[in-house]
């Protein structure tokens, strides 16, 4: 009962939360790059190809549910590419010019989108196969992939490539002094957060059982940077928290009805106003006063 | 053995929880988008369900039972439709779903609506392939694929010399690049020449490039199929920098949204439409004095077809009533949406939009379109639409 109700919503704080980090790893390298939501609709594009295409009739025969890991790598791949093409010149630029040519970017894509009749144009796909019965099945697509992500962060903080990434992020000059190329590191980090959207994109598309130029929409961009920002932009745990506060607040108000969307802006004003560091700051902050250091 | 009675007994009630009856008032799901920018027409879908709400309770509802509309937001995206449907199914038990308000939306709602045997009524669903969705799918928003070529006719009675015609439409909204297709199609069929194809977007405000080149191709009709807000402003530009010809536009076009926008400059513009205030039947002409009292304004289309859906699934319920012999509020919740689905389809309602038929699909056909011409009133902002004759 409380698993068919709130199913969706487990498992679309997940999908977010993973979106969200997606644009956490350019962060991580001090750039703030929106384009994220581009490869994730492009990712999703591919899967939603991949399973109603008559063109790809003869795949889904022969790979059966193999399918979806075959989508995924897919998507990877064509992101990785893509996601090269776009930040070696993108990443010349910094700070708000680097977030403008990235919505431009999404836009571009956006537009190739509704003139295409491979994506079915305004009207997007839809009738895509589903692996599950129930919505909360799907947390065997993106739970894995979560857990897996979060070693892989928490992995990365701690490793030669996501210590040069922090450095950037402090101080772009003193690390080029300290020999570290940034362009390359700052592509690097890009270019992980395309690969993880893409693959999201690729789950996500079964999981809303149809896709269409609006998932790439700039709303959906700046939803993930909140969650990125209102989570806390500097911990491994800053999209998770930030989804699940941003995606459930919404769902649980629903008895407030009018009054909720209010609510839920209330909630973003505060916690940039008052929580700096985002809600990981704010628990980081509470633990070091209870050890008493402070 | 203690431990079997336990369980046995656990089992039987897990099995009477299991087994619910719907109860009285009788609970109706509406799932549109309250919030968003999909708002201006749910807003207007959230009316007309509240005066048919009204009018059947005080006509007694179903056979002396009345209902209760539930109210879920979807907001404009997929999550959201996936999530106000799941409240509804599993937490209000509705016998009936009506909704979502986007096609895109249906896409991604109904197939969960479907897996768990409830039906949806679509009230404003207009993409290829929605009623196909499932066997618990209907929708009662017909294609405009009669009214477009009788919306043309019209303007060749006004002006029989049109040769060279511009098609204009919006790509990216679903329902302009459905309806342009079929205004295409009927254009050829009445064997005219269309000069040039312009696309636009709902969100565009300057169209001096578009303008431009329709000026410059000399035609003599220009057909359109843009929502109001753009569609508006485009008819203001093209009449600004001085197109004479005939406009005609699409369903886009059937809303009062559209005086303000353009103003004067909308005065004879030609308008397709699934549904129209003036319309000339038993239940529009019971319809539009409660709404006008209710709201001070004529409904508008998207407030008829939500109207529509909650009157389709009250007539079903009393269907299932008579053919079953079972007061609706004591079944079985899960078998009275079946029965439920089996009346809505395969049946012939009387609505505000006319007599409308469901087939086995759960596709309409709606017998009366109509086409108006917009006349705007002297203070240059308020105005109506004139039904053309026949």
């Amino acid at each position: 009962m409380f698993l068919d109700n709130y199913g969706f919503l487990m498992v679309a704080i997940i999908q977010q939360a993973l979106l969200g980090m997606s644009l956490w790893y350019p962060l991580m390298a001090g750039q703030l790059s929106l384009a994220s939501i581009g490869f994730y609709s492009m990712g999703g594009y591919i899967a939603a190809i991949m399973g109603t295409s008559p063109l790809f009739a003869a795949w889904r025969e022969t790979l059966g549910p193999a399918l979806y890991p075959v989508e995924w790598l897919i998507a990877m791949l064509a992101s990785v590419l893509l996601g090269l093409l776009v930040g070696i010149p993108a990443l010349r630029l910094r700070g708000i010019y680097l977030a403008l040519a990235t919505i431009a970017f999404v836009q571009v894509l956006n537009v190739v989108v509704l003139v295409l009749d491979v994506t079915g144009g305004a009207v997007g796909l839809f009738g895509i196969p589903q692996p599950f019965e129930k919505r909360i099945a799907y947390l065997w697509f993106f739970g894995p992939l979560l857990i897996v992500m979060l070693l892989f962060s928490w992995r990365l903080t701690r490793t030669v490539a996501g210590r040069s990434f922090m450095a950037i992020r402090e101080d772009e000059l003193a690390a080029q002094a300290m020999g570290i190329s940034t362009t390359y590191e700052k592509v690097r980090a890009f270019v992980i957060g395309c690969g993880l959207a893409g693959v999201v994109g690729a789950m996500s598309a079964p999981f809303l059982n149809t896709w269409n130029a609006r998932q790439s929409s700039f709303d959906a961009s700046v939803a993930c940077l909140a969650y990125v920002l209102i989570g806390g932009a500097r911990s491994i745990w800053g999209p998770l928290l930030g989804a699940i506060l941003l995606v459930a607040l919404p769902e649980v108000l629903r008895p407030l009805k009018d009054a909720r969307l209010i609510m839920n802006g209330i909630v973003l004003v505060v916690a940039c106003i008052y929580l700096p560091q985002g809600i990981a700051g704010l628990l980081a902050s509470l633990r070091r006063k209870a050890s008493g250091v402070a | 053995m203690r431990i079997f009675v336990v369980l046995a007994a656990s089992l039987f009630f897990a099995q009477t929880a299991f087994a619910e009856p719907v109860g009285s008032p009788i609970p109706v799901g509406i799932a549109v988008g309250q919030t968003t920018n999909v708002a201006l027409f749910g807003e207007e879908q959230v009316n007309g369900a509240k005066v048919a709400e009204k009018m059947i309770n005080e006509k007694g509802g179903v056979n002396g039972t009345p209902i209760k509309l539930v109210f879920q937001d979807t907001g404009g995206d997929e999550a959201g439709a996936i999530n106000a449907f799941q409240n509804l199914i599993s937490r209000d038990k509705v016998v009936a779903i009506i909704g979502p308000t986007l096609s895109q939306q249906a896409f991604a709602a109904n197939p969960i609506a479907n897996q768990a045997k409830v039906p949806v009524v679509g009230p404003s669903n207009t993409a290829k392939g929605v009623a196909q969705i499932g066997e618990y799918v209907s929708r009662i928003s017909a294609p405009m694929t009669l009214v477009a070529p009788n919306a043309l006719k019209r303007a060749l009675a006004i002006n029989p010399n049109v040769k060279n015609v511009a098609v204009v439409y919006a790509q990216d909204d679903a329902f302009n690049v459905s309806e342009t297709g079929i205004f295409q199609e009927a254009i050829k069929d009445q064997g005219l020449n269309i000069a040039m194809v312009q696309k636009t977007s709902v969100k565009d405000t300057d169209f001096t490039t578009q303008v431009t080149a329709i000026l410059g191709a000399n035609v003599d009709m220009v057909v359109m199929s843009c929502l109001a807000a753009d569609g508006g402003n485009m008819v203001k530009q093209l009449r600004q920098f001085g197109y004479e010809g005939l406009i005609v536009g699409g369903n886009g076009f059937n809303s009062p949204n559209m005086y303000p926008v353009c103003g004067k400059e909308c005065t004879g513009v030609i308008v397709a439409q699934a549904y129209s205030p003036k319309a000339d039947n038993a239940e529009n002409n019971a319809f539009v004095p409660v709404f006008k009292e209710m709201f001070k304004k004529d409904p508008a289309q998207f407030s008829a077809q939500a109207y529509t859906s909650v009157k389709v699934v009250v007539d079903a319920l009393s269907e299932v009533e008579k053919n079953s012999g079972k007061k609706v509020a004591e079944m079985d919740t899960a078998e009275l949406r079946t029965a439920l689905n089996a009346a809505i389809i395969s049946s012939t309602y009387e609505t505000p939009l006319g007599e409308i038929v469901l087939d086995a699909d759960g596709e309409i056909t709606q017998k009366t379109f109509y086409v108006s011409q917009i006349k705007i009133a002297d203070d240059g902002k308020t105005g109506a639409m004139e039904l053309l004759p026949e």
